[in-house]
């Protein structure tokens, strides 16, 4: 039976440079995947290839699918094998399961909850598509994955709350003004940290950028990354008044926006709300702005500390996650090797089957009889067959059927795989893997 | 008949505890799940007040019973239109309560068949009285959203994120919708108010004195909303002034309803 592997390599076991080497770019896949075929008789797989991970999965009958794997990619990148060694990992069947899945979840990646990797696994999975690579194990494994990743998505909060600075920024400004559309956003000072929260309120419909700095040409220099309106300022903030959102971040070393200036601006701007981040150290803001109202203050501190509740947020939905994965991954693991109900069934009748009709031939070979009576042995034989297997039919679906029932979907409840494997080694029942399995849920 | 208007105010009770169970769980399968109780217990009350009205032979507003139960009624209607204008069903929380509150109010009334005078059983009644509490529950519905403003306000100034602060709507949000409902509601009190005025002149029998309490807080409450509103306009009284507003108005409108015919001699009814 076809067995799943995967050998790859990931921000835990090697450091960047080492990713970079074995990274696959898109005009290398169906190479890639040619070359797998071809060279290692790997008819389905599937690369994954992110900045954080490159990871191969395939399906093959051969039982050291990891070696071939492995040699494929020491290979196809020319690394030594032995350097190669150190930094790659490789799991099979059950443990491939559940790692695709912890991958396409997030729970293997360097933010627990970020939502750029459903997507790249979806991408990942549809060149293999294209390719031909991924037909029947691979297939349903894939769609499964991605499956699992939104089921995770919408069943937990794993990705909600942002986890970095520029992130909490936004949030925290759709919190306030539900549509940053036709927003004023200023930044006074310079830094990569004003820069990159600036950036992402752009990206997330602010329309206007003013840049105010002390010296008119870092200004410019800033304001044209962003389109922005480029101006100086020195003791009057009258520029303020349209601004709806404000990121501090000069070297003062004194308050440069105090509670009298902004109870000042508030009134001029008929007291419509303003979010002021003050990223700098020490503070551009005094802390007694706080109580104007319409008014929002958050310094770096408080931002920090959104982040760190966020996370620890995410790390107790990461355990829910968790579990839901490992019921997943057994399930369709179960699925996979045909410890499913209906296709064992189906099995059972068949062989039942193949036996009655191949002695009946025999039989009816040797008497001869009239076709009405023909047609009593066979109608005999069959009645047999059917009362034979009625029992254990009904037996097991009852016991499937409280595994399938929707209240014990996330207990990995496995009652009925004993009795499945009893009869199929009883009856030596082979069968393609669960053929009907794809289309659950 | 009072089985069914029993089973409206269980199902209100259910759909007020699904509601809130959603503003503490976020679980947004309680949420779409409080969202269709709601919309049954409300067909179910409209079918109660059809019946009612149709076993009376006339439009029921002659008892405090029918005006509790007819504002329960515009509560869930109100909210309804907001729910599916909106999405917003977090406000469901602080107004479906209400209404449940009203009703259950209007359950322990003693309710009777005896007919309103003659002189006052036509149109008049029907719209005057409708468009009243129609503006009464716009104004608990910017109520609710005064109160998600005050809360939402508070949590984003203590910097507390917690799940509840995940699910009220965004500041600017809240305020826009709180004076939608206020805005709404002054218009339907207005046009309240006039049908009011103009059935004093239809009436012969029942005499009229202008100088009554109803009438004196019912304008009170009027001009509190027309104040707030041109407040807002003229000097940016936005976000939590509007909140505390609709909270103050929402005061005025409990004792225009209740207060006065309990302190005052009036000739409203109710």
């Amino acid at each position: 039976m076809n067995q799943i592997f995967v050998v790859g390599t990931s921000h835990h076991t090697a450091p960047l440079d080492c990713r970079e080497r074995l990274s696959f770019t898109e005009d290398q896949y169906s190479d890639a995947f040619r070359f797998l075929k071809e060279s290692r008789r790997i008819e389905e797989a599937v690369i994954l290839s992110t900045c954080n991970r490159v990871e191969i999965y395939a399906a093959t009958k051969s039982k050291d699918g990891s070696a071939l794997l492995f040699d494929f990619l020491s290979d196809y990148h020319q690394i030594e094998p032995r350097q190669l060694s150190q930094f790659t990992y490789n799991y099979q069947n059950l443990d491939a399961v559940r790692h695709l899945f912890n991958v396409v979840t997030s729970l293997d990646s360097m933010v627990v909850g970020e939502t750029q990797i459903l997507g790249q696994v979806k991408t990942a999975y549809d060149h293999s598509v294209s390719a031909g690579a991924s037909c029947d194990i691979l297939k349903r494994l894939f769609t499964k994955a991605i499956r699992v990743g939104k089921r995770v998505r919408t069943e937990t909060n794993i990705g909600a709350g942002a986890v970095s600075i520029s992130f909490v920024a936004v949030q925290l400004a759709k919190k306030i003004f539900q549509s940053l559309e036709d927003k004023t956003v200023v930044i006074i000072g310079a830094g990569e940290m004003s820069e990159l929260t600036a950036q992402h309120l752009v990206e997330n419909g602010v329309s206007k950028v003013i840049v105010a700095n002390r010296t008119y040409g870092h200004a410019v220099e800033i304001a044209e990354k962003f389109g922005g309106t480029p101006l100086t300022y020195d003791a009057d903030l009258s520029f303020l008044i349209d601004a709806d959102i404000v990121i501090t971040s000069t070297n003062a070393s004194h308050h440069l926006i105090n509670r009298q200036a902004l109870v000042e601006i508030m009134r001029k701007r008929k007291h419509r709300y303003m979010f002021l981040i003050d990223i700098a150290v020490p503070r551009d803001v005094d802390p007694e702005v706080a109580g104007v109202e319409n008014a929002f203050l958050y310094n770096i501190d408080d931002l920090e500390a959104v982040i760190a509740s966020n996370l620890k947020e995410r790390g107790q939905e990461a355990e829910i996650a968790a579990q839901i994965v490992e019921s997943e991954a057994v399930k369709f693991h179960l699925a996979l090797q045909g410890f499913d109900v209906n296709p064992t069934i189906k099995a059972l009748h068949q062989r039942f089957q193949q036996i009655t009709s191949r002695e009946l031939n025999v039989c009816l070979d040797k008497a001869e009889l009239s076709p009405k009576q023909q047609k009593i042995v066979e109608s005999m034989i069959q009645s047999i067959t059917k009362k034979l297997l009625h029992q254990p039919t009904t037996h097991l679906r009852q016991i499937a059927m409280d595994y399938d029932s929707p209240e014990n979907a996330d207990d990995i409840n496995d009652d009925y795989v004993p009795y499945v494997r009893a009869l199929r080694e009883l009856f030596a029942l082979e069968f393609a893997a669960a053929d009907d399995m794809g289309n659950k849920d | 008949m009072d089985f069914l208007f029993l089973l409206t105010l269980l199902i209100y009770l259910a759909a007020s505890i699904f509601h809130v169970i959603f503003l503490t769980t976020g679980d947004r399968k309680i949420d779409r799940f409080a969202y269709w109780v709601t919309i049954g217990g409300f067909a179910l009350h409209s079918i109660y007040l059809v019946l009612h009205w149709l076993r009376q032979g006339e439009f029921p507003m002659a008892y405090w019973y029918d005006s509790a139960s007819f504002f329960a009624w515009a509560i869930i209607l109100i909210y309804l239109c907001i729910a599916h204008l909106t999405r917003l069903r977090t406000v469901g929380g602080f107004v479906v309560p209400a209404a449940f509150i009203a009703n259950l109010i209007a359950y322990t009334l003693p309710k009777g068949n005896a007919a309103i005078s003659p002189a006052l059983q036509n149109y008049w009644l029907i719209t005057h009285t409708s468009f009243i509490f129609l503006a009464y529950a716009a104004f608990v519905a910017a109520f609710g959203f005064g109160l998600m403003y005050l809360i939402e306000e508070k949590r984003i100034r203590e910097k507390k994120h917690t799940l509840l602060y995940n699910l009220l709507p965004a500041l600017g949000r809240s305020d826009r919708i709180c004076h939608k409902c206020i805005v709404v509601g002054v218009i339907l009190m207005t046009i309240g108010i006039i049908i009011g005025i103009f059935w004093t002149r239809h009436i012969q029998e029942v005499k009229w004195r202008w100088v009554d309490a109803k009438v004196i807080f019912t304008v009170a409450t009027w001009l509190i909303y027309v104040l707030q509103l041109s407040i807002r306009h003229v000097f940016g009284w936005y976000g939590r002034k509007t909140a505390y507003s609709a909270i103050v108005g929402f005061g005025a409108v409990l004792f225009t309803y209740v207060g006065v015919n309990l302190l005052l001699p009036s000739i409203h009814a109710f």
